[in-house]
């Protein structure tokens, strides 16, 4: 009875080996596309995608806000996940709000990703990306999705 | 006949293990409020049956799941019924849990020897709600994916064991759920929880006789009829109260499955589009099922650092408090507090559960969301029907390939944060409209239709938030010429305005306007001399052999899928805007493809929607 049993747990046990895709650094869009008003623009991150047995070439595997701090050409570019932190759904920009907003708890931040209310359902501020602009207009980041519900922010594994 | 029953009863004891269930006694008399376990019985066949010829039909992948229950709704017959009866029966199975639990406590029928019989039923509650949760998921349609991947999202909540448990629940790293979910969930569902709920029951069954008989012995009574020492057998005055129980309740479920009508694919469970495991287009309307929404309110009072309170300590104590329940009652005010405890939880989840519902008819973003959806799920069948089936890829790939679907998702995406694409008036479409209150360019709703270049060429409206009013072109050349040129016509010049409107609209060829192109192919054909002659259109813009590129649009093809995919694709291009661009970013045509925003196929998809440039099930019907 031992053997098909273990046998059977340790298939089962199979996912915990398991690590999540990203971590590298990918170019996402150049500058130019990035409006100057401050106005987030929400990008595809593409990969070849794993499910299972199966391979995507090329797909999305996430997404990232990219902004601009307004008013300044040229100025810094934020990259923010857009899984919110508190129970991963999806967060969407506000245009006439002008911030971001979780449809499913109604967790809303503001432009740079901080948390607008006191009792936020949101652990934490939107979770920030790397960003590095290389030759002039390239903006890369570096894709990671991390843990939700929780205060710290820890990159997923 | 006797003779085999008597030789198959001599070997199998059968007959008379009926005979003594049909004794067996019954604590008091006879009494309604003792047909619950009856119609959990009941339900569990009609889980099992239904279950069974669901499998039949089930192929649990990413690419397959939504497909096979699509094909099951739609294409085989009575399977919708299948469907809808497994899916309601599920949930009023569990309604009746909850009232079997509540009886329980309301009675005192946990207390001894019955203290086993109460977990018993607590347990099945929970192996229910377990398997109605995981069954949420194996239809793979955009609500139980949403809401799967919100509730496993919570299970790294809990310390040290929580990434590991999501792992083993999802059988992958995550975030998204994949083809391992569905066969785990499937797994889960079938061999764990619905074969769990049946030893269960089978042991409830068991305690439950042994319970009955030691309080009949013991001349003790329960629940609301109890009688002090007498007992009456099972057959026939229980056994015909609990068949009229399970034909109410089987009424019951009749109705549910038949609430939306008898024809698929509107008919028994919902079935929204495929689940889209791109976070790009998760489901913004997802709710949790109606037994969690007080859950789901409750856990908005804290802060979402303490969500572990709400999600698992809470509930958790609760389940812990009512197992206690047993030994609590003992106490003299025990069973005052054990109603008290439960009449108060009762009552703060319904009313959690009624504030929520209430809040989200009262959200338009929510009810938009789901319109959207709704309409989506209806796009598709659309799709699969013109397809004549679904391909290999999946059917989510038919509506990434749709213009009408994907078109208004990548313009909502991209483009509604500064354009609006919305018909002012009754006749507003909630899917199609997008808009926002300051929109800083052209209101494209329609765009280069006869109505919209109208609007375009009317002095009022040129400077006006629906054209060039928020933009920096409204001091430009165009609104100047608009204002001095078109102000104060007399009745001829109108005349001729009205034919370059027509002439110009036709370069578009919109396929709505196809029969009026046709029509009025004379007067076009005078408009188009009209643009250059009286007009001269061509003095800034090049249009056919007039007039050249650099100082403004393009108007030859003006409004036609390959002059929108070329202003999408950069609209600071010589044959756009030029320097005159504002603010537009270019999305594609780069030297790296892969660096683009869109690709080549999406920008098509986007300018044939704006065109409104796609299958429509209706058009067919009537040619």
């Amino acid at each position: 009875m031992a053997v098909p049993t273990m046998a059977g747990v340790v298939a089962f046990l199979n996912p915990l080996r398991q690590k999540s895709q990203g971590g590298q650094f990918m170019r996402l869009a150049s500058l130019d596309a990035i409006p100057e008003d401050g106005t987030p623009l929400k990008v595809s991150v593409i990969a070849d995608r794993t499910d299972a047995w199966s391979r995507f070439p090329r797909e999305s595997i996430g997404a990232v806000f990219l902004s601009r701090t307004a008013g300044q050409p040229g100025g810094k570019v934020t990259a923010l996940q857009v899984i919110c932190p508190h129970a991963g759904c999806s967060i969407n920009f506000d245009t006439s709000g002008r911030k971001y907003f979780c449809p499913c708890h109604a967790a809303s931040f503001d432009l740079a990703g901080i948390r607008t209310d006191a009792t936020s359902p949101s652990p934490r501020n939107m979770d920030s990306l790397e960003v590095e602009v290389r030759d002039k207009n390239e903006v890369w980041v570096k894709f990671q999705t991390f843990g939700v519900g929780t205060a710290k922010k820890v990159a997923q594994a | 006949m006797k003779a085999l029953v008597s030789w198959f009863n001599d070997r199998t004891g059968f007959c008379d293990w009926c005979g003594r269930l049909a004794e067996s006694p019954v604590s008091g008399r006879a009494c309604c409020c003792k047909v619950v376990p009856c119609v959990i019985a009941l339900l569990f066949c009609v889980q099992a049956i239904t279950g069974f010829f669901l499998w039949v039909y089930y192929s649990p992948s990413a690419q397959t799941a939504w497909e096979s229950v699509y094909f099951l709704q739609n294409e085989v017959i009575g399977g919708w019924l299948l469907r809808a009866i497994h899916h309601y029966s599920a949930h009023v199975l569990l309604a009746v849990l909850i009232v079997a639990v509540l009886q329980s406590i309301l009675t005192r029928a946990y207390r001894a020897p019955r203290e086993l019989v109460f977990w018993a039923t607590l347990g099945l509650g929970l192996l229910a709600l377990a398997a109605v949760l995981t069954g949420d998921l194996l239809s793979w349609d955009q609500n139980g994916y949403a809401a799967t991947k919100t509730r496993t999202g919570f299970l790294p909540l809990l310390p040290y064991v929580g990434d590991s448990l999501l792992k083993i629940a999802i059988g992958g790293p995550g975030p998204a759920l994949g083809s391992l979910s569905l066969t785990r969930f499937f797994a889960m569902h079938v061999g764990l929880f619905g074969g769990g709920f049946l030893l269960l029951l089978i042991l409830r069954g068991i305690l439950a006789r042994r319970a009955s008989a030691r309080t009949v012995a013991a001349g003790g009574e329960s629940g609301c009829c109890g009688g002090s020492g007498t007992a009456v057998p099972y057959w026939p005055a229980q056994a015909w109260r609990g068949a009229v129980a399970c034909l109410v309740v089987l009424g019951v479920v009749a109705l549910l499955a038949c609430q939306h009508g008898v024809r698929p694919p509107q008919a028994g469970a919902p079935l929204l589009s495929p689940a889209d495991t791109n976070p790009l287009n998760a489901y913004d309307a997802a709710r949790p099922e109606w037994f969690l929404v007080g859950v789901y309110e409750f856990s908005h009072l804290f802060p979402g650092e303490w969500a572990i309170i709400p999600i698992f300590i809470v509930p958790g104590l609760l389940v812990c408090v009512v197992l206690a329940m047993p030994f609590v009652g003992k106490h003299p005010i025990g069973q005052g507090f054990n109603v008290l405890f439960t009449v108060l939880l009762l009552a703060a989840i319904v009313g959690l559960t009624y504030y929520s519902y209430a809040k989200d008819r009262a959200d338009p973003v929510h009810q938009k969301a789901i319109a959207v959806e709704r309409w989506q799920a209806e796009r598709v069948g659309e799709l699969i029907r013109h397809n004549d089936g679904i391909p290999p890829a999946g059917a989510l790939s038919l509506l990434r390939t749709d213009a009408k679907a994907e078109g208004r998702r990548l313009f909502a995406q991209q483009c509604s944060s500064c354009h609006n694409h919305a018909l002012q008036g009754d006749k507003v479409d909630v899917v199609q409209n997008m808009s926002i209150e300051k929109p800083s360019s052209p209101n494209l709703f329609d765009f280069a239709s006869r109505r919209w270049i109208a609007g375009l060429l009317d002095p009022k409206h040129i400077r006006g938030p629906q054209y060039f009013g928020n933009t920096k072109l409204r001091n430009g050349e165009m609104p100047k010429f608009v204002k001095e040129t078109l102000g104060d016509l007399d009745a001829e010049l109108k005349g001729k305005l009205e034919k370059v409107v027509m002439a110009l609209s036709a370069e578009a060829q919109l396929p709505s306007q196809k029969r009026l192109d046709v029509k009025d192919a004379k007067a076009i054909a005078e408009g188009r001399k009209i643009m250059v002659d009286d007009f001269n259109c061509t003095g800034c813009h090049k249009f056919h052999k007039d007039g050249s590129l650099g100082s403004a649009p393009d108007l030859t093809g003006y409004g036609s899928t390959e002059w929108i995919e070329g202003i999408i694709r950069n609209p600071a291009h010589g044959r756009y805007y030029g320097k005159l661009n504002d603010r537009m970013p270019a999305y594609g045509g780069s030297n790296n493809p892969a660096q683009d925003a869109l690709s080549p196929e999406q920008i098509r998809l986007l300018a044939e929607w704006l065109r409104g440039e796609w299958y429509e099930e209706e058009m067919m019907k009537d040619e």
